[in-house]
This record gives C-alpha cells, sequence and structure tokens, in this order.
C-alpha cells in the first residue's frame, strides 16, 4: 500500500468501510460512510432466497456460501460501488478457528484485489463498539468515557472498564457458564427448546418472580459463575417432581419468573459493587441478553436508585453483526492502526494486550 | 481396556482427584467426557486444565463450541520455551455431525494436543480408536458426591 495514495484517499475521499463478521453462526457484512452505518446484513432467508445462499448454521461452508452473497446485499443496500471502500474491517477472533478462516480470508482477497488496508477487530472489542453506531441521518446517545459496559450472551458475560474507543479492560468475567447459558439449560430442564432464554421471558411475565429462592452463586471480585445456580435450579425441579409431578406444566410462568430474576440479580449485582467501587455511572449492556425484559426492567430502577445513565443498542446489534465490525474499524482507521496481509485469524484473541 | 473407578465428594477434592486421572490417563490426550447437566463436566475439565498448566480463563465453551486455551511447555534442551494448545468442546448445541465435519474436527481429535469433549454423544462414531472415555455420575448419597469411570480405549 502506498502511503501518499492512502493520504490522499484519506483526505479527498470519505471514508467507507466494509466490515466482515463471521466468528460463529452467523455471516455478516456492513457498509459505513461518513460513520455512519449504511447496511448491516446477517445471512438469513432474505439472503438465501435473493443469491441462494444458506441459512446461516454452525458450519464453515455455510459462512463460505454467504460471505458473497452478504457483502453483494450489503453493498447495493448500502448504494455504495466497491470501488469507493476505503478499508475492510474482519473479525479476527475470538470464534471457531474454521468460521474466522473465511472471513479473515475474504477480508484479506478483497484488501489486496482492491489494494486497500486491512483492519483487524477483536469480536468482543466490536460488542462495545456497538455503543457508538448511528444508522444515516439518526444520533444515538453515546456513553461518555470512562463507562462500564456489560456483555451478556450465550457465550460471554463480562464487565470491562472502558476508557476510550480502543482502550478498554475485563474486569469481571464467568468462571464457568455464561449467562446466557445459564437461561438455555434452565429452559432445557424444563423442558423447553434450545435456545430457551427468550422463551423463559416470555412466560416470566405472568409469574412471580419471588414465587422460588434460588441461591446466588459465589464468585471473587467482578467474576461471575452460573454453573452452581444451573445445578441449584435442576436439584429444585428434580426434587418437586417427586413429589408433583405435574410441577413444571402447573407452575412454569412463576418458575420461569423466578430463575430469570435470579439471573438477572446476580448479573447486576457485580455491576452495582464496580459502578460503586469505581465511582463509574455511565453504564453500557451489550450481547444478545440485553433483549432480556427482566434485565432492562431491573436497570431501569437502577437508572433512579444509582442515578445511572444506561445505553443499551438497537436489538441488530446488540447479537453478533458486521456493523459493530465496521464501527469498530473506524476508530482503528483514525488511529492509522492497520493490519499486514500476512495476518491469520485467531480462535483466542485478547484485547486488552 | 482398562478401567479405573475414583469417587470424590465436593470440588476441594478435585485438583487431586485431577492429577490422579491425569496420571491414570498418561500420553492419552483425547477426552470423551460423558455427564448429566450438572454433573461437572466444565468443572472437571477446568481443574484438568489448571492441573495442565492453563493460566487464563477456562468456561464453557456450550456457545462457541470450542475453546483454545495454551499450556507454556518450558524446553530447556531445545530452543527455550514454547506453548501448547489445549482445546475444549462442547457438542451440546450441534444437531448433525455433518457439522462436526465442517468444522475440521480431525485436526483436533487427530491432533497431539490435549482435546476434552463435553457432550461427546453425537460424534461418537468419529472417535480415533485410542481415547479415554470418562463419565462423571451424579450420586444420591449427598449433591457433592461424584463417581468417575474412566476407560483407556
Amino acid at each position: 500500500m502506498n502511503l501518499v495514495l492512502d493520504f490522499c484517499k484519506l483526505m479527498s475521499n470519505p471514508v467507507v468501510i466494509l466490515g466482515i463478521e463471521s466468528s460463529c453462526d452467523d455471516t455478516g457484512a456492513s457498509i459505513l460512510k461518513e460513520g455512519k452505518i449504511q447496511a448491516n446484513i446477517v445471512a438469513n432467508q432474505d439472503v438465501h432466497k435473493d443469491y441462494g445462499g444458506v441459512v446461516p448454521e454452525l458450519a464453515s461452508r455455510a459462512h463460505q456460501q454467504n460471505i458473497v452473497p452478504v457483502v453483494h446485499e450489503a453493498l447495493k443496500k448500502a448504494h455504495v460501488d466497491k470501488s469507493e471502500i476505503t478499508a475492510v474491517a474482519f473479525t479476527r477472533g475470538p470464534g471457531l478457528l474454521g468460521s474466522l478462516l473465511v472471513g479473515t480470508s475474504f477480508a484479506k482477497s478483497f484488501a489486496l484485489g482492491l489494494d486497500i488496508p486491512l483492519l483487524e477487530i477483536n469480536h468482543m472489542h466490536a460488542h462495545i463498539i456497538a455503543h457508538f453506531i448511528d444508522l444515516a441521518g439518526e444520533e444515538t446517545p453515546k456513553p461518555k468515557f470512562p463507562f462500564l459496559c456489560l456483555t451478556v450472551s450465550g457465550g460471554h458475560t463480562e464487565i470491562v472498564l472502558v476508557e476510550d474507543h480502543l482502550k478498554m479492560k475485563v474486569i469481571g468475567r464467568t468462571n464457568d457458564d455464561a449467562a446466557g447459558e445459564a437461561f438455555d439449560k434452565a429452559a432445557k430442564t424444563i423442558g423447553l427448546d434450545y435456545p430457551g432464554g427468550p422463551l423463559i421471558d416470555q412466560l416470566a411475565k405472568d409469574g412471580d418472580p419471588l414465587a422460588y429462592k434460588f441461591p446466588h452463586p459465589k464468585a471473587p471480585g467482578y467474576d461471575y459463575s452460573f454453573s452452581g445456580l444451573k445445578t441449584a435450579f435442576l436439584y429444585f425441579i428434580r426434587d418437586r417432581i417427586k413429589s408433583d409431578p405435574n410441577f413444571v406444566k402447573d407452575n412454569i410462568a412463576d418458575i420461569c419468573a423466578s430463575i430469570q430474576y435470579t439471573i438477572v440479580k446476580v448479573l447486576l449485582k457485580k455491576l452495582v459493587q464496580a459502578s460503586m467501587d469505581l465511582g463509574i455511572r455511565e453504564i453500557a449492556i451489550s450481547g444478545g441478553v440485553a433483549a432480556n425484559s427482566k434485565l432492562r426492567e431491573e436497570l431501569l430502577l437502577l437508572k433512579k436508585s444509582e442515578n445511572w445513565s444506561v445505553y443499551i443498542p438497537k436489538f441488530e446489534f446488540c447479537t453478533d453483526n458486521a456493523a459493530m465490525i465496521a464501527m469498530a474499524g473506524y476508530y482503528k482507521y483514525i488511529n492509522g492502526s492497520f493490519a499486514p496481509q500476512t495476518i491469520s485469524a485467531s480462535a483466542r484473541y485478547s484485547y486488552e494486550d | 481396556m482398562i478401567t479405573k473407578t475414583i469417587e470424590y465428594e465436593g470440588i476441594h477434592q478435585l485438583h487431586t482427584v485431577s492429577e490422579e486421572i491425569l496420571n491414570f490417563t498418561k500420553d492419552n490426550s483425547l477426552f470423551a467426557i460423558y455427564g448429566d447437566m450438572g454433573a461437572g463436566k466444565t468443572t472437571l475439565i477446568k481443574s484438568l486444565c489448571s492441573v495442565l498448566g492453563v493460566k487464563s480463563n477456562v468456561s464453557s465453551p456450550t456457545f462457541s463450541v470450542i475453546n483454545e486455551y495454551v499450556i507454556e511447555i518450558d524446553n530447556k534442551t531445545e530452543s527455550g520455551n514454547f506453548e501448547k494448545e489445549v482445546y475444549h468442546m462442547d457438542f451440546y448445541r450441534i444437531d448433525e455431525q455433518r457439522e462436526v465435519f465442517d468444522m475440521g474436527y480431525e485436526n483436533y481429535f487427530f491432533g497431539k494436543s490435549y482435546c476434552f469433549i463435553e457432550w461427546p454423544e453425537i460424534i461418537e462414531s468419529l472417535l480415533p480408536e485410542k481415547y479415554v472415555e470418562l463419565r462423571i455420575i451424579k450420586s444420591d448419597k449427598s449433591p457433592d458426591f461424584r463417581e468417575i469411570t474412566l476407560n483407556l480405549h
């Protein structure tokens, strides 16, 4: 890459970034132009219909089939020609190696073909940067530095102290199961299909969250542990069924409300502790579990009682998506943090170094 | 087939149990770990990894399917220290073997690195001839009581 040419491009044309995400189940592509997201595509039925890709599933082959269609769709939707793209951002890790390789290889060849720079993005870093996403013609409130971000999903539960767009530190994480997994496995225990987290949320609406009490797991510092809660819930259900075979069926709403309440309380307890200890009241939530209605309800209460400012991105930017990769790429671009063509995917990839 | 049974009560005994397991399984690196939900598969693997020298956080790979950790091997005879991977897998949410083919399972199952597999039922037919079958059984004696059976295939 010619540096002078690069500089000219930077000065004369708007920054247009193609973001690629393929760390786990979903293949995504997004276009960012002038700091705003113009298109955010995840391989789904529409892509399937228009381009003959496949429905998302856990398979690098699915990513291979989906990657070109999703990029096409993103460019089309953003009304951007590929010649306008100034850099390609891609998820380098952490994730499933086979899946990461597809996005990484695509991004590298795309950048090489167009002679534009590459931006390597950490998936967990991007989940936090999702709070800075704006759609075209939109301006959403953003958390002010330093803030605390709770990233909570099927695979992750961590509290991150965010000092600026590129500098952050994990201060708490799960020692075993993620909170989303606790939801899904509790759901499985009472016979709901995997992933049952959203179903628990729905059924809990008619239940009493204080009907049953479950132990709050202990973990050091701001860390979490959900494995013991899972086991306690399992024993609880097993024992109740022994004396009343219809226990689950007759009390499904109360059971769901109680386990949901426990998980949410556990999640927030450490967040409140960290907020108090560090004197930070700017609180951001990301990851798929951010959609949970009880978590949102309790956050509203904390907003008042703790005087918090709470930020939750739109749902499409909470779950795995490419817009957050493009957004994180934008900050790296401004910072001049480009990746070499020799870069490779990394299944374990810390963003604290 | 060589077998062994270990009983323990409470996770405070896990470190000793893990040492006993690794002493017994010797050069075997592939472990198929069976047990009901809540039996303590992840907790045991956490302990096994700790005995092996994994320093990073070991957590459940139910969503991620594969977690990768490293152990630093102190190699005084050759060119200094080197890193070795430890793979922690979980096939809980895998529905079809086809998905495992696409994931490149051979690289993990037939490699030399340690590989601990939770919920291996769906991939049983893909396991190589030589592997460790480890079963964790809960007992009614007490909520913390576990029995581990080891079979060297």
